[in-house]
């Protein structure tokens, strides 16, 4: 392989990674720029979005768990992928408006440590409800059928298919959303909620009805990721835990609340643990923090994050 | 010979048995004989009516899966030797009423597949739970830290799943025996089906799980197939853990590489295999993961089609003690035992069946009942505990995964070959077991 090859090939698994990171990370961003809510179970929904894109998609058979006991065994819809993807993001957005109703909505006036308290045990409690039903085992997602194979590409030679549909999937989405944000009223209200929620409310704008759809699409985006991201891992109750914290890195990064930040970011910290594994692979998880580091101190608001307006 | 070494008895052998007969006297177990005989040590003499064995395993991180297949196992292990069933009814020695009399009781731990935490839970159930033996384990860097802990507290540790060289190898002590064999064997047995079916001359390529287990069957892999003919091209490391293996595979030449060794365990496996098939490596190359299990297989799906390995044990090894365990199992939970838990299984009623042969639960007895013991009633043909390193001596069964259409619930594999012991294995003073130092029984 030549060295060209070689490096656009190490780029485009970073792309990938990035990718997933990307998606989780957006709805991280908005949520937390536009809420001010420090949500740590929202890897708790990129869970919830896996099992139910498995269940959606596939049929699996459980050995383990309650689910196993009570003599559901074999369970799943066999629907395919593509349902999964319309239907999954649609219930994990029913999922996200319960959460704002009855677990963030109290919390918004408290403060970051209560909000993180709160979710963090959330998460717990929805993992261990996962394992409890499913067992802690592992399962095997399956790649969708029709981009379970490789392709040819120039330069860099064979590439799994699915990976390629992971980059164009989120990208897709992110114009989706970004065209949401920037184009409609609702966006409008959502961004100025993000840079001043007093004045908005002072113009006669009642922010609980954005707020609550703010969460809800914040959760469809972490159930696609779910999705999405299901057939690149075995799945079992940890991996929204797994997912988190290089999400809240790319947050961290990109500048709270925007989109492009969490784009950029999601990008930067992909390309920085495939660069890292090719090159010292023992330092690739501590790159990532490495990164975050310099970029806090370098530009505490993030890269493309805006000062805070509001004190 | 053992009573004749206690002949001279140290002024500090005074001083414990009299310790011992006023503790026991204390506590008003004045009843056993053993506890008068020998000087206490570790949690010996066990005080109460129940003995406590500590299970430690992992039910959090990636060898998570292996944990719980392990402790079903272990439950059931304790379940027989209270009340009879399975091995018990059919085994010398053991009654299905207690051990020596003792009712068993348990405690389970989780390790988190982390050296530190285990040797918390180790520590924590050998000082505030009082156990007399512990076994567990899914990763051979936890079961060393465990069985350091327990040569130096005096407590019997029976390894369950740990398969580094090191465990009998540079790390052994005298407190811990292995069921399991380890990566040198597994490299041997490996090479005579996979060289016959790929060929003489290969190039292959390692990824490797960077600690102990993982260097071990790297370089045992190395040493036997370039001892073969093969050569290696490279092999690297990747971090214990590690989600995303693709930019590792993608480093593998394609043109050059005519085998690919996998040496990841439990999820990592199931990770590293199946992102190796969805990169289309297995077109370019033939796949080996060196040391498989059924949770494994069934997180990597059809990803095992026609992928070598070895296994602890399968439910498919067709002989007595095989069948009962399996149909034990079975009765119980309603699903096929893995090779973990066969091993757990089988590791308890070893010790159990120890105490009895020794009469004692006195540790340093119960090691030397255990020492060079020869038996045959695991499913695994004839096997030898190994005095010098505490290693068996055993067959190791190696298998192909089978096509997903093929797969049913609990059955993934062909067994290829169940490689005799002779064939494998290596002398007191050569391999791992030349750099073994036991230490003392005492």
């Amino acid at each position: 392989m030549s060295v060209l090859a070689e490096v656009l090939t190490v780029l485009l698994n970073g792309l990938q990674q990035g990718a997933i990171y990307v998606l989780v990370a957006i709805g991280l961003s908005i949520i937390l720029g536009t809420l001010k809510f420090v949500n740590f179970a929202h890897g708790a929904l990129y869970l919830i979005g896996t099992y139910l894109g498995l269940l959606v998609t596939l049929e699996i058979n459980v050995t383990d768990g309650k689910l196993a006991d009570w003599g559901y065994t074999p369970i799943g819809l066999e629907w395919g992928f593509l349902p999964a993807l319309i239907i999954v993001p649609i219930l994990v957005f029913g999922v996200g408006l319960l959460m704002e109703r009855f677990v963030a909505r109290p919390f918004y006036d408290r403060p970051d440590t209560d909000q993180i308290l709160l979710t963090f045990g959330l998460a717990i409690v929805i993992q261990e409800v996962f394992k409890i039903l499913f067992g802690g085992q592992s399962y095997n997602f399956a790649r969708p059928g029709w981009a379970s194979g490789q392709v040819g590409l120039p330069i860099i030679g064979t590439f799994p298919e699915w990976r390629l549909y992971i980059i164009g999937i989120t990208a897709a989405i992110v114009v989706l959303v970004y065209g949401l944000i920037e184009y409609t009223d609702f966006g409008l209200v959502v961004r100025a909620g993000t840079r001043d929620a007093e004045m908005v409310e002072l113009l006669g704008i009642k922010l609980s009805r954005p707020y609550l759809m703010v969460f809800g699409v914040g959760a469809a985006l972490a159930g696609v990721a779910g999705v999405v991201g299901g057939p690149l891992y075995a799945v079992n109750p940890n991996i929204g835990t797994e997912v988190l914290v290089p999400s809240f890195l790319v947050v961290v990064i990109g500048g709270v609340g925007s989109i492009a930040g969490a784009v950029l970011g999601g990008i930067l910290i992909g390309e920085t643990l495939a660069v890292m594994v090719a090159v010292a692979p023992q330092w690739s998880q501590v790159g990532i923090y490495v990164l975050a580091a310099v970029v806090l101190l370098a530009r505490p608001q993030g890269l493309l994050g805006s000062e805070e307006v509001a004190p | 010979m053992a009573r004749g070494e206690k002949a001279d008895v140290s002024r500090r052998d005074v001083v414990k048995m009299a310790g011992a007969s006023g503790l026991a006297g204390l506590a008003g177990v004045t009843g056993s004989a053993s506890a008068q005989e020998y000087p206490p040590i570790g949690n010996f003499p066990i005080q109460g009516e129940a003995a406590t064995f500590g299970f430690t395993v992992p039910q959090s991180g990636p060898y998570s899966s292996e944990g719980q297949d392990e402790l079903r196992a272990y439950k059931l292990a304790v379940e027989h030797l209270n009340n009879g069933g399975g091995w018990v009814d059919s085994w010398n020695g053991l009654s299905g009423n207690g051990v020596l009399d003792k009712e068993i009781d348990f405690v389970s731990g989780d390790t988190a597949t982390d050296a530190d935490q285990a040797r918390q839970t180790a520590r924590r159930m050998i000082q505030r739970d009082q156990a007399i033996m512990l076994s567990g384990g899914s990763s051979s860097a936890v079961a060393i830290a465990i069985q350091e802990l327990c040569q130096r507290e005096k407590v019997q540790y029976q390894c369950c799943l740990t398969h580094s060289n090191e465990t009998t190898g540079k790390n052994c002590v005298r407190y811990s025996f292995r069921e399991m064999f380890n990566a040198y064997m597994t490299a041997q047995a490996l090479v005579p089906p996979v060289t016959k079916e790929f060929g003489k001359d290969q190039q292959f390529y390692q990824l490797y799980a960077d600690y102990t287990w993982g260097k071990t069957v790297e370089s045992s892999v190395q040493k036997f197939f370039t001892e073969a003919g093969w050569s290696q091209i490279n092999s690297v490391a990747t971090p214990l853990g590690t989600k995303d293996f693709s930019s590792y595979l993608s480093q593998v030449p394609r043109k050059k590489t005519d085998v690919l060794f996998l040496d990841h365990y439990g999820l990592d496996g199931a990770n590293s295999l199946s992102q190796a098939i969805s990169m289309g490596l297995d077109k370019d190359m033939e796949i080996i993961v060196p040391l498989y299990n059924r949770p494994m297989a069934q997180a990597a799906g059809g990803a095992i089609e026609g992928v070598f390995g070895t296994v602890a044990w399968d439910s498919q090894i067709d002989n007595q003690p095989s069948n009962d365990f399996t149909q034990a199992f079975q009765d119980k939970y309603a699903r096929i035992p893995s090779g973990p838990a066969q091993l757990a299984y089988a590791q308890t009623l070893q010790y159990a069946a120890a105490v009895e042969r020794a009469g004692t639960f006195y540790p340093p007895e119960v090691i030397k009942a255990l020492e060079g013991y020869e038996y045959d009633n695991f499913g695994m043909g004839p096997e030898l505990m190994r005095k010098c390193d505490h290693q068996a001596q055993r067959a190791v069964p190696v298998v192909k995964g089978l096509p997903a259409s093929e797969q049913k619930q609990g059955q993934f594999f062909e067994i290829v070959n169940l490689t005799p012991r002779d064939t494998l294995g290596y002398a007191c003073d050569e391999g791992p077991a030349a750099r073994c130092d036991l230490g003392p029984y005492e």
